[in-house]
């Protein structure tokens, strides 16, 4: 459902991702993978149109999204729960949530009843500063402002990176009944292999801003986890 | 004394709805808008011109002249402001650049009315919009005579703060400029069309400067370069009360309206000019983001 083909992107004159193949299956978990500093985040960035410029083929559903602006694409389905979170802080938790909303193909801002299932915390404290949240919270906050735009595609950026021990579980255990029960796309980004293989079905390992290796998670060796990601 | 202080409450809120419009588009949107005080110069000749050529009186011209403004503000936006985003020093010189052209280009279609010749469409001698028939005269409080005029002014700029108040707060476009505000690829990614939501947001603010001009018209002459010093002004105001924060905004600009005017009335304008920078620079080395600035993290 979104197959990058030749891609290239650029932060000022920085070439970051050089010549990108991937293609996400439907209704499946994807992993990417690899090292700090190869290209993961900007990967997610340029899939959004966040970066400076990008050149190749996007293609979402079947349109080539590659020149549309950040809005569109959000519209057109993709949702990400970003690095750092990148809550509004003096949004409250309502407001940031609703935040995810313009993005509702619909166009309804309103909080999703899976918001309440998975995040009753997050319902009992709408009034709160989206600031004065923990790092755990922020990031169920993160998630359900992603869901609030009803997305297609789920992009995560390390969604368990700087959380407390005892969320760490329940934020992975929301990731794979987003997919599960929920049938959500997701194109996960992440340092801990252990929960990449637990999660997803596919993988891809970056390096250099390309894609070296990549396939079903149940046949990545610790061979190539050793040649390409351990440090 | 009340005299004075209600006449400093009317020059406040010429100064409110200028930096008003710089409050959004410097303090929401990261842009230094130098032209903003010749959207107010356009504002007072849309008064002026409209008073001539169609025979309409000063509440007629607000919206006209917000319209103008606003629809000028729009272009200085699209075709300029545009391209220079996260560029703040850019944004200064280009937007400088942009009121000299605005201002001289007036200057050169209207400007000789100094020297009482004649100019096709504005006729001779120094320009200003007379005041409709309800508005003169005066009321009188306690014993003091407050001029009709000025209550009206200080009346619209208090229903402009309360509106673009309800805007930024109570409304979707309002919520999604504050969110480009504080983190505008977020926003996008979030699904808000960041360049139109800006367009309109510097509109606005340009469309306020407008209805300021048309005010202003009431008590100066119309001239070309009328605006400058409220564009100098409005900046005080809006880094004094804290950028971003409307509330500070309101209570800047009555402080530092009401000390130039106070001061100008015991002193003299010049003295009170300079007793205000001073003030100003005080009030920013004790609180450099402003009295009413908004929590960080």
């Amino acid at each position: 459902m979104l197959d990058l083909s030749n891609v290239n992107t650029f932060y000022g004159k920085s070439h970051i991702l050089h010549n990108f193949e991937l293609s996400i299956e439907p209704g499946t978990i994807h992993a990417i993978l690899g090292r700090n500093g190869v290209g993961k985040t900007t990967l997610l960035s340029c899939i959004l149109g966040l970066t400076d410029r990008s050149d190749g083929t996007m293609s979402f559903n079947g349109r080539d999204i590659i020149s549309t602006a950040t809005h569109e694409r959000a519209r057109a389905g993709i949702s990400i729960v970003p690095q750092g979170r990148q809550i509004f802080p003096d949004f409250s938790i309502k407001e940031n949530i609703l935040m995810g909303g313009f993005a509702h193909p619909d166009g309804k801002r309103q909080v999703p009843d899976i918001v309440s299932e998975l995040f009753p915390y997050l319902i009992d404290n709408m009034s709160r500063p989206g600031g004065l949240l923990s790092g755990g919270q922020q990031q169920q906050l993160a998630i359900a402002r992603a869901l609030a735009a009803a997305p297609k595609v789920l992009l995560m950026d390390e969604p368990t990176e700087g959380i407390q021990p005892n969320i760490v579980e329940q934020i992975e255990n929301t990731i794979i009944r987003l997919n599960s029960e929920f049938g959500l796309t997701i194109l996960l980004v992440e340092q801990n292999i252990k929960f990449a293989r637990r999660a997803a079905k596919n993988y891809t390992i970056i390096e250099k801003g390309c894609p070296v290796d990549g396939g079903l998670c149940r046949d990545l060796t610790d061979n190539t986890i050793h040649k390409y990601l351990s440090v | 004394m009340i005299e004075s202080v209600f006449l400093g409450l009317s020059v406040a809120s010429i100064l409110l709805l200028i930096a008003l419009g710089l409050a959004i588009t410097y303090g929401a949107m990261g842009i230094i808008n130098m032209a903003h005080g010749e959207l107010l110069m356009i504002g007072a000749y849309c008064a002026v011109l409209t008073r001539i050529h169609l025979g309409f009186d000063m509440f007629m011209a607000l919206p006209v002249a917000f319209v103008m403004a606003g629809a000028t503000g729009a272009l200085i936006e699209v075709f300029i402001v545009r391209r220079l985003y996260n560029r703040l020093l850019d944004t200064l010189l280009a937007t400088w650049g942009v009121a000299i052209v605005l201002q001289q280009a007036i200057r050169l279609e209207f400007g000789l009315v100094f020297f009482g010749i004649h100019i096709p469409g504005l006729g001779s001698g120094l320009q200003n919009t007379g005041i409709p028939q309800v508005l003169q005269g005066s009321w009188q409080v306690a014993g003091t005579n407050l001029p009709i005029f000025r209550t009206f002014v200080i009346g619209i700029a208090l229903i402009m703060f309360a509106v673009t108040w309800w805007i930024y707060y109570r409304t979707s476009l309002g919520t999604q400029l504050r969110a480009i505000a504080r983190n505008a690829k977020m926003a996008a990614a979030c699904g808000v069309n960041v360049k139109r939501i800006n367009t309109i947001a510097f509109s606005y603010g340009a469309g306020l400067a407008g209805m300021a001009g048309v005010l202003l018209s009431g008590f100066e002459s119309v001239k070309p370069d009328m605006g400058s010093s409220f564009v100098i002004n409005g900046f005080l105001v809006v880094v004094t009360g804290g950028v971003s924060s409307l509330f500070g905004t309101l209570f800047a600009s009555g402080l530092l309206g009401e000390a130039r005017a106070v001061l100008a009335i015991i002193y003299n304008d010049v003295l009170a000019q300079a007793a205000v920078f001073a003030g100003v620079i005080l009030i920013i080395l004790v609180r450099p983001s402003g009295l009413f600035s908004p929590k960080q993290r």
